[in-house]
C-alpha cells in the first residue's frame, strides 16, 4: 500500500485489507459468546450503506454486520448498566458521544436486528461493549425485512 | 413454573447443594445470593439470550446474504 506501514487483516467479506491501527475498536470484555475477541475494525462500503461491518482482527471468518440503532428505530435510547459505561470509560456521559450499533441476524423467516443488546462504541477512545439492556423495552429480534424470494435463485 | 413466596433474609434450596438467598428487596429489584458448586454455571438469562443471538448473527450471514440485505430493509429515513 504505497510503502506505508499500515497493518493488514484478512476479512470475511472483503479479502485482505489495510486498516488504520488507530481506528481499531477495543472490546475490553469481548462480546457474549465471543469473550476472547477483543479487537475489531469497523468497515463501511459505499455499496452497502448504511451497513457497518465489525470485522474481528484475530478471526478472519468473524464479521458482524450492523446498523446504527437510530436508523432502525429513530427514538432509540440506550439503556446501559453502570458496569458497561465504566468499561467504555464513559464517566462524563454528557460529553461522551456513544454510537449504538444493532447486530443483524438472517433467519429463515427474515432479517432481524438486536436492539436489546446494542454494540456501544465510545467515539472518543474507541472502546466498545455490547450493552445488554436492563429492561425488555427493545427486541433482540427486531424485524428488518422479509427475505425476497427472487434472491434465492 | 413453581412459584414460592419468600421474604428478604429467607432462602430456598434447589437440589442438595444449590442455595438461593433473598438478600435485599426494593420496589423494582431484588438482590439474590447464590451458593452453588463451582461447576454449576450461574448466568443472567439475558446474557445467555445475547450469546445465542450473537452466535446466530455470526453464523447466519454469508457473502450471499449481503445481496438480500442491500435491498428492502425497513429503515427510518
Amino acid at each position: 500500500m504505497f510503502g506505508t506501514a499500515m497493518p493488514h487483516c484478512d476479512t470475511k467479506y472483503f479479502g485482505t485489507i489495510a486498516y488504520d491501527e488507530a481506528s481499531a475498536l477495543q472490546f475490553p470484555a469481548g462480546l457474549p459468546g465471543f469473550e476472547n475477541e477483543r479487537w475489531f475494525v469497523s468497515l463501511q462500503q459505499p455499496e452497502h450503506q448504511p451497513l457497518v461491518f465489525l470485522q474481528s482482527l484475530s478471526t478472519p471468518n468473524l464479521c458482524f454486520v450492523a446498523l446504527p440503532a437510530k436508523a432502525i428505530e429513530p427514538s432509540f435510547e440506550l439503556e446501559a448498566e453502570e458496569a458497561d459505561l465504566e468499561l467504555l470509560g464513559a464517566g462524563s456521559a454528557q460529553t461522551t458521544v456513544l454510537l449504538n450499533l444493532a447486530l443483524i441476524t438472517i433467519l429463515e423467516t427474515g432479517i432481524t436486528a438486536n436492539l436489546f443488546a446494542p454494540v456501544v462504541i465510545n467515539t472518543a477512545n474507541l472502546r466498545a461493549v455490547q450493552a445488554i439492556a436492563p429492561s425488555r423495552r427493545y427486541s433482540h429480534v427486531h424485524p428488518l425485512a422479509e427475505i425476497p424470494e427472487a434472491v434465492c435463485s | 413454573m413453581l412459584l414460592i413466596r419468600r421474604r428478604a433474609g429467607q432462602s430456598l434450596r434447589i437440589g442438595g447443594d444449590v442455595e438461593i438467598h433473598i438478600a435485599e428487596l426494593s420496589p423494582s429489584r431484588v438482590t439474590i445470593g447464590i451458593s452453588a458448586p463451582r461447576e454449576v454455571a450461574v448466568t443472567r438469562s439475558e446474557l445467555a439470550l445475547t450469546e445465542r443471538q450473537n452466535v446466530a448473527a455470526a453464523e447466519s450471514l454469508g457473502p450471499e446474504a449481503l445481496a438480500k440485505l442491500a435491498g428492502g430493509l425497513r429503515l427510518a429515513r
